[in-house]
């Protein structure tokens, strides 16, 4: 056998050797694990965003280790655009490095297909179940995100909908009235017009309408879905085929390239931080953004000009089903490879408990889904109209199911739908063009995974 | 009793002292691969999130027909038949232009290393934010004289001119510091003997210095080649491969379709497919700079 040959075999076997290579999964304990003690605390790990996965470290973890001191947490942050891999590897491994798993909204059905989630209301956790942990509590609008095949898989820790945000000084200066929940897509384009202004009198325009998601990216087609779902639309029905290569579908597509007329230049880029730091600056007067920025855009003195009584927030411009928002709830599960079930589950019942989620909603600005949050004493006088736009905005959202698809295939779904509305927004596509692609391409996709179509 | 000593010879020898080298690199680069083919050629479960079904080629075919990946083959080579020459070109000249002696070339020296210990994501989010119409300082520069905004990043055309822009302005250095070792490394005596005949300048660049340096311009062009053909963070921190498709290059279509999209099957087809694609050029580049090192 020549050389090159034996070598070549060796090496492959050594690289099918080292795919054989991994421990078994670890055998749960009857007790979970326990919830430690003194003399020996037990350890669970947290993966989560890294947007917030810090704050949760150093203010979170220590508010939880008052009452369970002997639970030592550690949240682990990790990118966004890696976070689903990282945790689709992690539930499919053989043993668990985290057991508690954060997910996005449209990340859930794909996560709980892997089987490594423990169903919240199920029997397996039960015996670990906080008396006082009340799941009727919640609103159902974000606690529907957690939810896959008539199951809990996981509960929310961050409520979040996109609003429209608005600033009452540049309204008032262009002579328009405030916006509210009542405001049509035709009022708003009306009133943009006069949105773009030159506010300092030096004859150049320096104030313009909108900013929002424009630019390449999974999130950006979440504005016009958001009308699309206003106008009684849908981007797939409940047999998984697409419905939104319409009229319909086209008119909200354009709806989106529209806005781009009225919003700074340079707005085809933005994607999360710019359309922010152009509001937060007061650049432009709307931004369709997710509503938990609003501390960070309206209160805390070191991120932006503006002042709690210059931002006004309600829901996004009605169509003719009502007016929009879009859900994006960040929920958590526990893995069932996790060796410390109880810990886990004790940890997040706390955290989405009564008391930590009023712990998170003071501290951090962070949304609310629990009822008695929403309708209590609000943490600040701020989060009073916040708290009254969010309301509105969950009941909109479960009657127009303002939501991203929900599917295994979800994100998917959404990169076609980022780079057609890309096309359509960089004049490469007619609204037409690029809804017709779209809905060709995700046909494809989801004929070619089993979905009749 | 004393034991027979066994003799390896110096083939033996050498063997045994490559066989932790072999195993690391059977691990770290042979196994990749054989799971990239392996992945290619299965129905990737992501209830497993593991190849499960073998399709056969039928991953490649679903490839070969989508219309992103052949979008992104051809953005590729824009890319690459502008950046490449371009770079060159510029890295040559400025290495020239350093080759001479005069003051404060030093410092330019040691500034020309700069761009080359950025990070290409923070490179690229850097230029994103320079190139930006409304806070940027270069729209800013040019309005000073009448021009713009210019929408850098947001149109097609000037998408591409920006990422080029800052793949040149990252990698032009690199070519300069090989340049300039090989123009320093040029024998004095053969520019001896061509003063000795009459050369002017022009005719020594030309059939003295250009001929020497033949090698170096291959090695250094087979290099960035082999470097720019995997790019895909500057776009991704600058553009994300928009608008549309005007960006997007091979790899970051490949890298979202994989761990965006979580299309493993499709994603480790193309891989495979840009894999032999890119071995099958590297090998006619290495020929061609052959015969011109010979041809000279």
């Amino acid at each position: 056998m020549p050389r090159i040959i034996r070598l070549a075999a060796a090496t492959s076997a050594i690289g099918l050797a080292l795919t054989a290579c991994g421990s078994p999964a670890e055998e749960v304990a009857a007790d979970g694990g326990g919830l430690g003690s003194d003399g020996s605390p037990v350890s669970i790990r947290v993966i989560a965003n890294d947007a917030f996965a810090k704050q949760w470290q150093d203010q979170l973890v220590p508010e939880f280790n008052k009452k369970y001191p002997n639970i030592k947490v550690t949240v682990d942050g990790v990118p966004y655009n890696d976070q689903l891999a990282k945790s689709m590897l992690e539930l499919t491994g053989t043993t668990a490095t985290y057991d508690a798993v954060l997910a996005d909204d449209p990340w859930l059905p794909q996560l709980a297909k892997t089987g490594a989630l423990y169903d919240l209301k199920g029997s397996e956790l039960a015996k670990w179940n906080d008396p006082d942990y009340d799941w009727a509590d919640f609103s159902p609008t974000p606690l529907a995100a957690g939810q896959w095949d008539g199951k809990q898989y996981s509960v929310p820790v961050r409520s979040n909908l996109l609003l429209m945000f608005y600033n009452k000084s540049l309204y008032k200066k262009a002579g328009v009235k405030e916006p509210d929940q009542n405001t049509t897509w035709e009022q708003y384009f009306a009133d943009a017009k006069k949105l773009v202004q030159d506010t300092d009198g030096d004859g150049k325009t320096d104030s313009w309408a909108v900013g929002t998601y424009f630019t390449k990216d999974p999130l950006t087609p979440t504005i016009w879905q958001t009308v699309l779902n206003s106008n009684g639309g849908r981007l797939l029905d409940d047999k998984m085929q697409v419905t939104f290569n319409d009229a319909n579908g086209v008119k909200a597509l354009q709806t989106q390239v529209d806005l781009l007329k009225y919003a700074p230049p340079g707005a085809s880029t933005y994607q999360f931080n710019e359309p922010l730091e152009a509001f937060r600056q007061g650049k432009t007067a709307t931004m369709f953004m997710w509503g938990s920025v609003f501390k960070g855009t309206a209160v805390d003195k070191e991120s932006t000009t503006l002042t709690p009584d210059e931002v006004g927030i309600t829901t996004m411009p009605a169509g003719t089903a009502g007016p929009g928002a879009h859900r994006g709830i960040w929920s958590a599960g526990i893995s069932k490879k996790s060796t410390h079930p109880a810990a886990a589950w004790t940890w997040l019942q706390w955290v989405t408990s009564k008391e930590g989620e009023q712990f998170v909603a003071k501290e951090f600005g962070t949304f609310p889904a629990r009822n008695s949050t929403l309708d209590g004493e609000p943490p600040a006088d701020w989060a009073k109209p916040v708290y009254a736009a969010l309301k509105s905005g969950y009941e909109v959202v479960s009657k127009n199911e303002m939501w991203r698809p929900r599917l295994p295939e979800s994100d998917a779904v959404q990169q076609i739908l980022a780079l057609q509305t890309s096309q359509a927004i960089s004049g490469q596509a007619t609204a037409q063009e690029a809804v017709q692609r779209a809905a060709d391409e995700i046909t494809g996709l989801l004929k070619s995974k089993g979905y009749g179509q | 009793m004393i034991g027979k000593r066994v003799r390896l010879g110096e083939p033996g020898t050498a063997w045994l002292f490559l066989t932790p080298a072999l195993v690391l690199l059977a691990g770290m680069l042979l196994y990749p691969v054989f799971y990239t083919v392996w992945v290619s050629l299965s129905d990737f479960d992501l209830a497993t999130f593991q190849p499960s079904g073998w399709v056969g080629l039928r991953n490649y075919e679903l490839v070969l027909k989508d219309p992103g990946f052949l979008e992104s083959l051809k953005v590729t080579g824009i890319y690459l038949v502008i950046a490449l020459p371009l770079q060159m070109v510029l890295g040559f000249a400025i290495a020239f232009l350093l080759n001479v002696e005069w003051r404060g070339r030093g410092v330019l020296r040691a500034l020309f290393l700069v761009p080359m210990v950025v990070a290409p994501v923070v490179a690229g989010g850097v230029w994103r934010m320079l190139l930006d119409p409304l806070w940027g300082v270069v729209n800013y520069t040019l309005g000073l004289v009448g021009i713009g905004p210019i929408e850098w990043i947001g149109d097609p055309t000037l998408a591409m001119a920006s990422v080029i822009i800052i793949d040149t302005w990252r990698w032009t250095p690199f070519v300069v510091l090989i340049a300039a070792a090989g123009i320093m490394a040029l024998p004095g005596e053969v520019y001896e003997a061509a003063r000795s005949d009459g050369a002017g300048r022009w005719q020594t660049l030309r059939h003295v210095t250009l001929p020497l340096l033949v090698p170096v311009m291959a090695a250094a062009f087979i290099v960035r080649w082999l470097g720019a053909v995997k790019m895909f963070d500057i776009a991704l921190a600058a553009t994300r491969g928009g608008p549309g498709n005007s960006t997007n290059v091979l790899n970051l279509y490949i890298y979202e379709k994989g761990f965006r999209s979580l299309e493993f099957g499709s994603a480790s087809s193309m891989a495979t497919i840009v894999l032999i694609v890119t071995m099958l050029l590297t090998i006619v580049l290495f020929r061609v700079s052959h015969r011109l090192e010979n041809r000279w």
